[in-house]
């Protein structure tokens, strides 16, 4: 990935996991997402309206109506994914959360906009009137009209600056600002479903039932996003320590506070970093723990490629932090094998460095290969005195187009690792040298359950 | 975008255009059919039979006192539109509201201004012959409908 939001640590989409070890639970949570959708679809199929729908303007008014249920309804499960829910977090996972996240937006403002143009066109039709009279009767004669234009704008605007050549040009900051305007969006458009929505003014059953899921979804939010971060740093007290350049474009962030394994962090796991300072505040960041955690101290690797982490370089000790998660399966506990080979490229070090410390601590088998284009490998004196310990490491260094051929083919990786059959194979680099692995490992016929790898990106 | 988040949301927006489809082929409320087999204006010879019965009307002579007469039901693209309206001989004293559009908050808040209007029309003019208020047509010539039908049907 060529953006500049690739960060260490930070584990980047690999195109296709070959196989993350995982249970099956994601689609009880897919069933019951969709089963939730048809919920929704009831409103509207047995609200107590009486109007026939015998001629185009009630069809299309009835459809405009049922376009607007299912993508608020959509909206609520767009926050529900990222609102940090434990159980969901278990079930199906960071990674995959944002994933489904990413996936469904599009659908929620196409049904919205939908939503808008039906409404308009219905009452264009019944009234005989123009489109944009209709669209001014609209504005003038529904209730809470306005306060949804409003939610619908700002639902606009956050579907252009996640389109794929819109996040190109914007910074991370920008985009993460633009981005939580949308639980505004929703609110915005509460009001007027609930004193407009013909499946609700008359209903008072399905009415008290629309209200309480926004209300489950309101305190679910705010109580995961709001109050346990908050909480957590009153029992922990995160604050940055210190921070120490590694090689020319990578630091670490030591950080420190009380009672940190009760974060129940493991090496391999990421949390969302948010530093309380000028240029931080408004975002969080993923970063994996390139250590693993000590009682009061425990530490981040970053690659400073992007804007945001260049500017971690500065971080003053003292700076209070907010940590969510942590999250990741991408875990020494979740393997089969018990021999294992940890491969790493250029920023995936951090999360690679703190398993391969655990494992050798459990006195596994670990083979580390590393890939790099220069040899300014950072923490590259930790590995070496983990070499001196019982790790086998190997640094695979030079560009490809100064070595001959890709070392991460089938055949180069066969001869640096012969056993690697008999291994769980970790993965954490940038997404062209994890399809690269990846294809490797698959020619060579490594079941996809030896191979951990976690499909990751927050946008 | 990809071709399978492509497809999911041409499923969504054909599974929305296949459910108003269904509803539209048969999944009328209960009570719209029940409306359906009531007579719409102009009535003929059909008593108004529906709802509460006049408190003191009979159907056979014209009643003295005051009685109540149901007006008829009236669809309009908003919802269903009905009156009651009681005589105190021939002459209209009161026309309550018994349904009005409720398609939406915006028919709720039109049928909430027009009714009252209306009301007052029709206890002037003492007849169905009211000027439609503007913004409610559907709900004015509907309320105008159900009126009439009361009237014809005071008298037995």
């Amino acid at each position: 990935m060529s953006s500049t939001y690739e960060t260490a640590g930070r584990r980047t989409a690999a195109a296709a996991p070959a196989g993350v070890r995982r249970g099956a639970a994601h689609w009880l949570v897919r069933v019951a997402l969709v089963a939730g959708g048809f919920a929704a679809c009831g409103f509207w199929w047995f609200a107590p309206v009486s109007a026939p729908l015998n001629a185009p303007g009630p069809v299309l008014t009835a459809a405009g109506r049922l376009a607007g249920l299912l993508g608020a309804y959509l909206a609520l499960v767009q926050l529900l994914l990222l609102a940090r829910l434990p159980w969901l977090e278990h079930a199906v996972g960071f990674d995959r959360l944002t994933a489904w996240h990413r996936g469904l937006g599009t659908n929620v403002v196409v049904l919205l906009v939908t939503h808008v143009l039906l409404v308009t066109a219905g009452l264009s039709f019944t009234e005989h009137h123009a489109p944009w009279s209709a669209a001014v009767e609209i504005i003038t004669t529904y209730p809470d009209i306005i306060l949804a234009l409003i939610g619908m704008g700002l639902f606009l605007v956050v579907a252009i600056t996640s389109a794929r050549f819109a996040r190109r040009h914007l910074s991370y900051e920008a985009w993460y600002l633009v981005h939580v305007s949308a639980y505004l969006a929703v609110a915005l458009a509460f009001f007027h479903q609930i004193s407009s929505g013909g499946d609700f003014i008359t209903d008072p059953a399905a009415r008290a039932m629309w209200i309480a899921l926004y209300a489950a979804v309101a305190s679910s939010v705010t109580w995961w996003r709001l109050v346990v971060p908050v909480r957590r740093w009153f029992r922990h007290a995160i604050t940055v320590d210190k921070v120490v350049r590694e090689t020319p474009d990578t630091v670490s962030v030591w950080l420190r506070g009380h009672d940190l394994d009760g974060l129940a962090a493991r090496p391999g796991q990421f949390l969302l970093w948010r530093f309380v300072t000028v240029g931080h505040v408004w975002s969080a960041h993923p970063y994996s723990l390139s250590a693993p955690v000590l009682r009061n101290r425990m530490r981040i690797t970053v690659k400073d490629a992007g804007d945001h982490s260049a500017r971690l370089a500065r971080l003053r000790r003292g700076v209070p932090v907010f940590a969510e998660g942590p999250f990741g399966h991408f875990t020494a506990d979740t393997r089969r094998l018990g021999p294992v080979l940890l491969i790493s490229g250029g920023s995936g070090i951090a999360p690679i460095r703190a398993l391969a410390e655990q494992l050798l601590r459990e006195r596994a088998d670990v083979v580390l290969l590393h890939r790099a284009s220069t040899p300014d490998v950072p923490l590259r004196a930790e590995l070496d005195a983990m070499a001196a310990k019982g790790l086998t490491v190997h640094y695979v260094i030079g560009r490809r187009t100064e070595r001959r051929g890709d070392p991460l083919a089938p055949g180069p990786l066969r001869r640096l690792v012969p056993d690697l059959g008999q291994r769980s194979i970790y993965v954490c680099g940038p997404a062209g040298m994890t399809t690269t692995v990846l294809a490797s490992l698959r020619r060579l016929g490594v079941p996809p359950s030896h191979i951990h790898t976690e499909e990751f990106s927050l946008r | 975008m990809s071709n399978r988040r492509l497809a999911g949301l041409a499923g969504l927006l054909a599974g929305i255009g296949l459910l108003v489809a269904a509803k539209a082929a048969g999944g009328q409320p209960a009570h719209q059919q029940q409306a359906a087999l009531l007579p719409v204006a102009p009535p003929t010879t059909q008593p108004a039979t529906q709802g509460t019965p006049p408190p003191t009307g009979g159907t056979t002579a014209p009643p003295a006192g005051p009685h109540t007469v149901d007006g008829s039901v009236i669809d309009t693209p908003y919802g269903s539109v009905q009156v009651a309206v009681v005589f105190d001989g021939t002459k209209i004293t009161d026309v309550q509201t018994k349904q009005t559009p409720d398609i939406d908050g915006r028919s709720v808040r039109l049928a909430e201004l027009a009714t009252p209007i209306l009301r007052q029309e029709v206890l002037s003019a003492q007849s169905a012959h009211v000027d439609t208020v503007s913004g409610a047509t559907y709900t004015s010539d509907g309320y105008a409908q159900s009126v009439q039908y009361a009237i014809d049907h005071s008298h037995g």
